[in-house]
């Protein structure tokens, strides 16, 4: 059974992961005085999106409809949240390099193109889908229904049986 | 037999009797035959019936079909009866009626029998009645014990709490106040009741955890999604202020039909990059309340509230758009924002109302899109399906939550 306290200070720690991603997203175009700044934002920005994924991943790891076996109940639950974790990583990195690539030389300069801009816009948008979806995963996971046994639990591996 | 047996036991049981009397008289209500009580009417069809014996077991002794029966019966009813005899007799014998209870359940039918030996058709209607006897028997005779131990035995110590199953060997062998106590890898003498009121605090403690915990994950998460709730709101409502301040400021410095935009770019670039980036942060912050409104995870259900045009529904849509619109004018902002430093090479001459008027157009656009959806929140501020589903986190769910759940 998930401890509570341990569970407020995951949350604790997600949020704060979100809270750091969305300030990094929000202002990181304003902190570009030096290209190092923007390096230094965005590695610890994709990282803590690689941590956050790996929380979220242990603790589905965690819960007693993983352990007896039901990943595709979990996987149907929180597809949307792996799927757009992925996508949004792979944005960030991809527009981190690109940006980075483009301001390394001389940060405070024109930079924009067509593609970058598009890229931004599809970054930009990613990253609030993948906060609603994470926020919500996360507060999900604090369903006991997760974590014992139960009723419904009992139907759907019966089901998974079949 | 049987007549032997009772005649037997006769002369054993008539000399406690009228200390028993005395003993439990002074209890009971003085005369109630009354039916309906029927702890004192048990005792004293005991008295009674060891007064009059005799007259019983004829009776007994000539009712055939039951006959049989009741000479087993009987038997037991005299180990019942013995108890009530002098204290080490009594000793021997509760143990027996205390761990039988079918025993004492037949010993109880014969005693009911033998008050009612008069009328004997009824007994058998009367039977599932007397069934509920044995428990009040039950419930009478440890006091009995207690009281009376304390009484005549001395040297034995206090009974032990039946709970406190790995001290009942000591208690035997320890005559003394003083139990040994393995604290900190050392044994420690300590007093007896000392220890059986900590154990029992102990044990009182671990009931309060397992059966009670205050603050369950659940509990954890709809408090965080109430707090986020309550920040999105004002998120909602200082964004559409901010939104409506921004294009505002911005017609104000463009002038009557955008014919001062220099002075624009003069006056707004330092605000243009910063403002977008605040932009964009109560955007987020909205579209994630408004979704989380919605519980947009559920594609069909808020599809559903989208198409009958759910405020709620409505606001997120609104907010979506207003945060690509605004995302998409990320490189004129940065454009404004570089003005003085490439003026000729970003700002050719002549090119400033192409550049600016969408940008003016869809800061509009944003601004209100914003407004209509923080009027459609404000509507319905308590509206917020994810709240309701996380209130539906129970540890057994409803039949059709099972639908939900795969959601």
């Amino acid at each position: 059974m998930l401890q509570t306290g341990n569970y407020s200070l995951v949350l604790l720690i997600q949020l704060s992961l979100l809270v750091y991603d969305l300030f990094v997203n929000s202002f990181s175009e304003l902190l570009r005085g030096a290209p190092v700044i923007q390096l230094v934002l965005f590695i610890i920005q994709d990282i803590a999106i690689l941590f956050s994924v790996i929380i979220i991943l242990l603790m589905m790891f965690n819960t007693y409809v993983f352990q007896v076996g039901l990943v595709s109940l979990l996987l149907e639950r929180f597809r949307a949240l792996l799927i757009f974790s992925a996508l949004y990583l792979t944005l960030s990195i991809c527009l981190h390099c690109w940006v980075l690539n483009l301001r390394w030389i001389q940060s405070d300069r024109f930079v924009w193109t067509d593609g970058l801009q598009a890229l931004f816009v599809f970054q930009r948008t990613a990253a609030v889908l993948y906060y609603y979806l994470y926020k919500r995963t996360a507060e999900y996971m604090g369903d006991p229904r997760l974590y014992e046994d139960s009723l419904w639990l009992r139907d759907a591996f019966s089901r998974a049986r079949q | 037999m049987e007549k032997g047996g009772t005649k037997k036991m006769r002369p054993r049981e008539l000399p406690p009797l009228p200390q028993r009397g005395q003993r439990s008289l002074p209890t009971m209500p003085s005369q109630n035959t009354d039916g309906e009580v029927p702890a004192p009417k048990h005792k004293k069809k005991r008295v009674r019936k060891d007064v009059s014996v005799d007259d019983m077991e004829d009776q007994g002794m000539e009712m055939g079909g039951v006959c049989s029966r009741r000479t087993s019966e009987t038997g037991e009813r005299l180990a019942l009866e013995s108890s009530s005899d002098a204290p080490p007799q009594r000793r021997k014998k509760k143990k027996k009626a205390a761990t039988t209870d079918a025993e004492d359940d037949q010993a109880d039918l014969v005693n009911g029998d033998t008050a009612e030996q008069t009328t004997d058709g009824e007994e058998v209607v009367k039977k599932p009645k007397k069934k509920k006897k044995p428990k009040v028997a039950e419930s009478q005779l440890p006091d009995e014990i207690s009281v009376e131990e304390d009484d005549i035995i001395t040297d034995t110590p206090t009974p032990i709490p039946q709970h406190a199953l790995f001290s009942a060997p000591q208690s035997q062998s320890q005559p003394v106040g003083k139990v040994f106590v393995e604290r900190n890898k050392r044994f420690q003498a300590a007093e007896r009741s000392d220890w059986r009121k900590t154990s029992d605090q102990v044990d009182n403690m671990n009931d309060f955890q397992h059966v009670q915990p205050l603050w369950t994950t659940r509990d954890v998460s709809i408090r965080v999604h109430e707090g986020f709730r309550v920040f999105g709101l004002y998120c909602h409502g200082f964004l559409a202020g901010y939104a409506v301040w921004n294009v505002v400021v911005v017609y104000m410095l463009a002038g009557q039909h955008l014919t001062a935009l220099s002075n624009l770019l003069e006056q707004y670039h330092g605000l243009a990059y910063p403002s977008q980036s605040l932009l964009y942060m109560l955007l987020a912050i909205s579209t994630v309340a408004a979704f989380d409104r919605v519980n947009l995870a559920k594609g069909s259900k808020a599809l559903r509230e989208f198409i009958t045009l759910d405020p709620v529904a409505l606001a997120s849509f609104l907010y979506f758009s207003a945060l690509v619109l605004s995302l998409s004018q990320q490189m004129t902002s940065d454009r404004i924002n570089l003005y003085p430093a490439f003026n000729t090479t970003l700002w050719p001459p002549g090119s400033e109302h192409q550049i600016l008027h969408p940008w003016v157009t869809i800061n509009l656009v944003v601004a209100l899109l914003v407004g209509v959806a923080w009027i459609f929140i404000a509507t319905r501020p308590e509206t917020d399906y994810t709240e309701d589903y996380l209130m539906t986190m129970e540890v057994e769910p409803p039949k059709d939550d099972k639908s939900e759940m795969m959601a």
